[in-house]
């Protein structure tokens, strides 16, 4: 089966907007003299005060699972430090960037690579040097050139006392989850196998492999080179520092913005979507109405609460065209990037596709509450039934819009879609009139 | 902490062998893959036990978590 095209292309290029951490100095460019004359020499920092760095700042990972990131760095540490019994020199352990993104609509990662490569792979050495570590994986997207191009370019420019290696995933969906990148640092394929202990305890050859994607380690870069004071300069109180988020709109270039947490996140939607909903978290991710996304301010725990998870900071905003409509593209799309391996997301997200195309389509079998229902209970089957999350990612977007459209599911399935198709002139009006 | 049954998705090949020896946990979806339902109580230890090893994929591990 050919798999069906992403209702939102793999991004080619991105705007990247000016911030105030991570983003600072976009004007300076790439280069690493330029980022030396802006934060100087990567200072060298023990693992102790390495650990309190991260300790104190209360970073997070920025891959969507919001893992405190100094729990990753125990547990890589600790799994060194118990040597495997006859292995000379114990368990050295891997650094990896994932840089990866193979959610079409996220661009946060890539804006990275493109505008501030140095950061990311400082906080990667400096990580890589306090551990001791054996080697640095830098992995980018296959689909991705540009990015690649600018990876290749820096790690030229670079001279770093633990070698770097550069790798490309393969361009699906999954290629970037943390197990199909360590499939791939080993020579297999760029799939997802089945993990029976963290990679931070057991990855590459079984090794401690400390794997986060490019984001996180710009922030460990930044408080490696600028100290914690500065990190929690931004945000509030409670929930210190910054975060990226890509503002992805169908048929227009992806814009990345780095805000502090607290933000109002209505301060960054444009004017054309608001009014409308918004998918937050990207194709794994959650439904949520204007009047939610217009009382929400940027962070982990609120917008959780909120049922909107902030995820990898994806806010895919088609405006006033249907949500119904991508959400059924989007679902068809992710059913036919499950590789296959698995049995239940084989067989079940193929069929949860099709629940959901009949409901969208104004032809469910048993009307709307039947069609609802079956799509219910496929997407409650294929959950946890997986090498990887992707069938729960899918599901959650399924159980996400039956719940947050009710009257739109059952307009549709009476045949009526009370959104006018993308493009038309009510939206251009719209963008006008918010 | 829990014992569970946990299954290799990848491995896995719907051969429905684990839910014939411990029917108390295993049920099968649509398509005869394994749907493993609670925590492997120590009157279940043995019959789990035993589906482990009977698989013929190598599918089935016990697991704490
Ligand atoms: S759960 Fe689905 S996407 Fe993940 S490895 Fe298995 S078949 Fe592939
Ligand atoms: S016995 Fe093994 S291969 Fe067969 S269904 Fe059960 S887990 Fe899958």
């Amino acid at each position: 089966m050919s798999a069906l095209a992403s209702p939102v292309p793999v991004p080619q290029e991105v705007a990247v907007h000016e911030g105030p951490a991570l983003l600072a100095g976009l004007t300076d460019g790439p280069s690493l003299a330029a980022h030396r004359g802006r934060y100087g020499a990567l200072p060298e920092v023990g693992l102790a005060a390495l650990r309190e760095l991260i300790r104190a700042s209360g970073l997070r990972g920025r891959g969507g699972a919001a893992f405190p990131f100094v729990r990753k760095l125990d547990t890589a540490a600790g799994s060194t430090a118990s040597r495997a019994p006859g292995r000379r020199g114990g368990r050295e352990a891997v650094v990896v960037v994932n840089l990866s993104e193979g959610e079409p609509g996220s661009a946060k990662d890539s804006a990275l690579a493109l505008t501030r490569p140095h950061l990311v792979l400082d906080g990667a050495v400096a990580t890589a040097c306090a551990l001791r570590a054996r080697e640095v994986h830098v992995v980018v997207a296959g689909d991705r050139p540009a990015v690649r191009e600018s990876v290749v370019r820096a790690l030229d420019e670079r001279d770093d006392a633990v070698p770097i290696r550069q790798h490309a995933t393969e361009p699906r969906f999954v290629g970037g989850q943390a197990r199909a990148v360590v499939e791939l640092l080993a020579g297999r394929p760029n799939l997802p196998v089945t993990s029976w202990a963290p990679e931070a305890v057991a990855g590459l050859a079984g090794r401690p492999t400390l794997l986060s994607n490019a984001e996180t380690w710009a922030h460990v870069g930044l408080l490696v080179l600028r100290g914690g004071a500065a990190y929690r300069h931004h945000g509030t109180d409670r929930e210190p520092g910054t975060t990226l988020l890509t503002l992805t709109r169908p048929g227009f270039v992806p814009h990345v913005h780095e805000v502090g947490y607290g933000t109002r996140l209505r301060d960054l939607l444009p004017p054309g979507v608001h009014g409308h909903p918004a998918l937050v978290g990207g194709f794994h991710g959650s439904w949520a109405t204007w009047p939610t996304l217009r009382a929400a301010r940027v962070s982990v725990p609120g917008m959780s609460a909120l049922g909107a998870p902030l995820g990898a900071g994806v806010l895919l905003a088609p405006g006033g065209s249907c949500p119904l409509t991508l959400t059924s593209r989007v679902v068809d799309y992710l059913a036919g990037q499950s590789a296959g391996r698995c049995g239940p997301c084989h067989n079940g997200l193929p069929a949860l596709a099709s629940v959901v195309r009949e409901l969208v389509h104004g032809d469910a079998d048993g009307g709307v509450s039947g069609a609802a229902g079956r799509a219910g209970r496929l997407a409650a089957l294929v959950t946890g039934r997986g090498a990887c999350a992707h069938p729960d990612g899918t599901a959650r977007l399924v159980r996400s819009v039956l719940a947050v459209f009710p009257d739109e599911v059952a307009e549709h399935a009476a045949g009526r879609c009370a959104v006018e198709p993308v493009g038309s002139a009510a939206e251009d009006a719209g963008e006008v009139a918010s | 902490m829990s014992r569970r049954l946990r299954v290799d998705w990848p491995s896995c090949r719907a051969r429905g062998l684990c839910h014939e020896l411990l029917p108390e946990l295993v049920d099968l979806d649509e398509w005869g893959y394994p749907v493993v339902a609670g925590e492997v109580t120590d009157a279940l230890l043995a019959d789990a036990r035993a589906a482990v090893r009977a698989c013929p994929r190598l599918a089935l591990r016990l697991t704490d978590r």
